[in-house]
């Protein structure tokens, strides 16, 4: 297959991408995960059938990280809003970042040692796995809650917390993979500003601080009166370059953009029609994503199952924990029960993306460990999470017997697991 | 900030905030390129679209306050941010780009087959008759002589026979007669330009097109015997390109026909369509030897003349507009080889000289027998002089078909074609707003002829 028809086939996945699931709903085709573009990579890719060559995705690399990069625009632009628009509480915000961390931290530990007992790794390339791992495990996606909730009309005060901590939790994974990058970037820092043993908190700084200096750039440059085509040159220009530059230094280029998104998002006095430009764009661009995601996928080392299945289990035991955790401090989530934790076990488009990234940026056995944790979690996640949550939704009283009978009747439900 | 704000007057304080940022854009990716001077993954490509983008917009709303174009802003960036200025872009990534940039070609030929329309053709045949001829006859054999007087001082052509000066000469004419669709659209989107100076132009440019494509060939045919002793004069050619500019014009009109059928029928996502025919198509046409420029325009013109989505189809094309041509020009400048520019330039100003004078001669004659108004016999010339892609890919043409010409006459070309991509949108942009024919000109009383 050549490259031409890759770039065919991607465009019609992007084309698809926007027809299949609209902005508005849910209510479509395809899995919430978007996990069938991942096992449709990994089908095609040189680990299963091989019609893509592995030079072949390698060359795609440039287009999966400005793919990336926009991403996390859109995951920054909305970060803290609630999918009407409302501005979630503080509180909640900082709780589903507690969340996040302790997911993180648990799948972290647990993969921390796997690693070392398995693979044989040592120092910070153990720490880049562990990091990268829990990285990818630690978010809820956002989708599939949405989509729990609205395929059964689900309404109530768990639905809304469920949402809003699913809505708010990319911060962690985001800023951890940006410390992450910063451990091995591409260059050093000039000798004016060597921080020594703290170059790394150096190179996260400028991560950061570029997404900042950016957005806070583009935000001037979307000038007063919102116009759509100017603001396309402004966003698309400040994101290329941002993802060029990031990519250029060995930095974390997802970091930085979400930063970008969330410069803006505080900052532009037109944040709602930003986020409605660039939001039609996230489906078109997702999808190729996935499939380039899952056409990297490799499974070298032959211990990696066994890596995966610590992982899996860790953040299983973590969601639990969470789960019940939650019930503590909610009415509405003791009512729901212990299976809880479980619906909030769905991952999606940020672990993808996150797994993606650290294979384009760490090549081998590392940054492939990472994206087969990221992809197995999203596909068991899509077994699990969605089933759970809706019976815990059923149970806090959320979700009518009514709206059941018309699953059967809505042809979009019954493709759904 | 674009296009749609054109003419509009802007703060002092508002110029200020671009040339700010616009430093700091340099600032960033000088900082990047030092620490970093090496890349991978041609990360530095996406580093110089989204630069380009940036720093081209930003230095077209700066050069707008001396009544330059945006196309030379564009330009302008590019040279500055380019490998043979300040290295913030390198050869590398400028190659990347310019492959890239057949998807401009793509929109730009879409977009201007559907700025043709029959009714407008119709009413301008006399006046595109006269042009067309009068053009086409003295640019090539004024431009040609001013070529073999100057043989003494073009390193290629100084040791050349006679004959294979002729034929030299009648090849450097050929691409005189060359003229830019992309600026001339570029100009028309950003001052959205209307009248007959900026319709005459634009159907002169873009139906010239077809002429230059069956001029090279038969000055290929006749100038090989005269270079090559050893080569015979061959009608073979012609077969070829009778078969290219057929096989072009009926896969338009199919492509023409289902786009507006799509459109008509979904007419959703179109852009990620004209990205899908901008690649897709343009790699199967250079598969078929297709002409790109000419299938796309049949395209355009197809859907703008034999279907009723014509205007739903250019509002999508030219809203991809403010990206491209950004974009196409200001790779356009950072591939500008100015050490070539500073070698060749007084033989470059002579060439490009001459054409622009013969250029407005045969341009005012035009006028005059086709019986034009005031206005546009004495400005209808000033459109024509912009060359930019078209005229380097007829000269790489040459240069790979003539190989004993040497690298200097492709480094001519590109000295040559430099000097009138410079100066040609400057003088169309003039000519529009002298003319009246611009959104701001017509808010004063504009001249009269």
């Amino acid at each position: 297959m050549n490259a031409l028809l890759v770039l065919m086939g991607l465009l019609l996945l992007s084309y698809l991408g926007s027809f299949l699931v609209g902005d508005r709903s849910i209510r479509g085709f395809g899995l919430p995960s978007g996990a069938e573009y991942v096992v449709l990579g990994l089908a095609l890719g040189p680990a299963a059938l091989g019609l893509l060559d592995r030079s072949l995705v390698l060359a795609f690399d440039p287009l999966a990280n400005v793919a990336l990069g926009w991403l996390a625009l859109l995951i920054g632009l909305d970060y803290g809003y609630a999918r009407d628009g409302r501005r979630v509480r503080t509180a909640r915000i900082v709780g589903s970042s507690l969340i996040a961390l302790v997911t993180a931290a648990i799948v972290g530990m647990a993969t921390w040692f796997a690693v070392g007992a398995l693979m044989g790794l040592k120092g910070d390339d153990r720490l880049l796995v562990a990091g990268g791992v829990a990285a990818a495990c630690a978010e809820t996606t956002r989708n599939a809650i949405r989509w729990v909730v609205e395929q059964h009309r689900a309404a109530g005060p768990l639905s809304e917390l469920v949402a809003e901590l699913a809505a708010c939790d990319d911060m962690v994974p985001l800023l951890l993979a940006g410390g992450l990058f910063a451990l091995r970037p591409a260059a050093h820092l000039p000798a004016m500003m060597s921080l020594g043993r703290f170059e790394l908190l150096g190179w996260l700084a400028i991560t950061i601080g570029m997404g900042v200096v950016l957005g806070a750039m583009s935000t001037l440059l979307l000038a007063r009166e919102f116009r759509r085509d100017e603001s396309w040159i402004v966003l698309l220009g400040m994101s290329l370059l941002g993802i060029g530059v990031t990519a250029r230094l060995g930095l974390s280029t997802m970091t930085a953009m979400f930063v970008v998104g969330i410069t803006v998002s505080v900052l532009s006095r037109h944040r709602i029609a930003v986020r409605e430009l660039a939001a039609n764009t996230a489906r078109p661009v997702l999808h190729p994503a996935l499939l380039l995601a899952g056409a990297h996928l490799e499974v070298h080392p032959s211990s990696l199952p066994l890596v995966v299945a610590a992982a899996l289990l860790a953040r299983g035991l973590a969601k639990f924990f969470v789960g019940r955790a939650l019930g503590v401090v909610s009415p509405p989530a003791r009512k729901a029960g212990a299976l809880l934790g479980l619906g909030m076990l769905s991952s999606g488009a940020l672990a993808m993306t996150l797994g993606l990234a650290f294979a384009l940026r760490f090549p081998g056995p590392l940054g492939d460990t990472v994206l087969a944790v990221a992809a197995a979690t999203t596909i068991l996640g899509e077994f699990v999470g969605p089933g759970a949550l809706r019976i815990s939704l059923r149970r806090a009283g959320e979700i009518s017997p009514a709206p059941a009978s018309s699953e059967t009747a809505d042809p979009a439900a019954a493709a759904a697991p | 900030m674009t296009h749609a704000a054109a003419g509009t007057r802007k703060g002092a304080e508002t110029r200020l905030l671009q040339a700010a940022a616009l430093a700091l854009l340099f600032l960033l990716l000088w900082l990047a390129t030092h620490l970093v001077p090496q890349t991978e993954q041609r990360v530095g490509t996406i580093a110089a679209v989204g630069f380009l983008l940036l720093a081209g917009t930003l230095t077209s709303e700066l050069v707008e306050l001396i009544g330059l174009p945006h196309l030379t802003g564009y330009l302008i960036a590019g040279i500055a941010a380019g490998p043979y200025a300040l290295a913030l872009i390198d050869e590398s990534s400028v190659a990347d780009l310019t492959q890239v940039n057949s998807l401009a070609l793509a929109l730009i030929a879409l977009e201007g087959g559907a700025h043709l329309r029959i009714s407008t053709l119709r009413e301008g045949v006399r006046r595109l008759a006269w042009a067309t001829l009068l053009q086409c006859l003295a640019v090539p054999i004024v431009v040609g002589c001013v070529f073999m007087a100057l043989r003494r001082w073009i390193p290629f052509a100084r040791d050349l026979p006679a004959a294979g000066l002729a034929g030299a000469a009648l090849l450097w004419g050929t691409i005189a007669i060359t003229r830019s669709p992309s600026a001339t659209l570029g100009i028309l989107s950003q001052t959205r330009a209307k009248g007959p100076i900026a319709t005459g132009t634009l159907t002169f440019v873009m139906t010239s097109d077809i002429v230059v494509v069956v001029l090279l060939a038969s000055a290929m045919v006749v100038a090989r015997p005269l270079l090559d002793p050893a080569a015979s004069f061959s009608l073979h050619d012609f077969e070829t390109l009778g078969h290219d500019l057929l096989g072009s014009v009926a896969l338009g009109t199919t492509v023409g026909l289902l786009l507006a059928a799509y459109i008509r029928l979904i007419g959703a996502q179109l852009i990620v369509l004209f990205v899908a025919l901008g690649f897709g198509l343009t790699g199967m046409l250079q598969f078929l030897h297709f002409e790109p420029l000419l299938t796309f325009m049949v395209a355009g013109f197809v859907v703008q003349n034999l279907s009723k989505q014509g205007p739903k189809f250019l509002e999508a094309i030219e809203r991809t507009g403010s990206i491209v041509y950004v974009i196409f020009f200001a790779t356009a400048g950072a591939d500008l080889d100015l050490q070539k520019l500073r070698a060749l330039w007084p033989i470059a100003v002579a060439l490009a000289g001459s054409r622009a004078l013969v250029t407005y001669g045969a341009g005012r004659l035009a006028s005059r027998l086709s019986n034009d108004p005031p206005m546009a016999k004495r400005w209808s010339w000033a459109g024509l002089v912009s060359q930019a892609g078209l005229a380097l890919g007829v000269a790489g043409v040459v240069s790979r078909t003539f190989p004993m010409l040497g690298t200097g006459f492709g480094a001519l070309a590109i000295a040559t074609v430099a000097l009138n991509e410079m100066v040609g949108p400057v003088l169309f942009k003039l000519a529009l707003d002298r003319s009246g024919e611009t959104r701001s000109s017509q808010k004063t009383p504009p001249l009269t002829g």
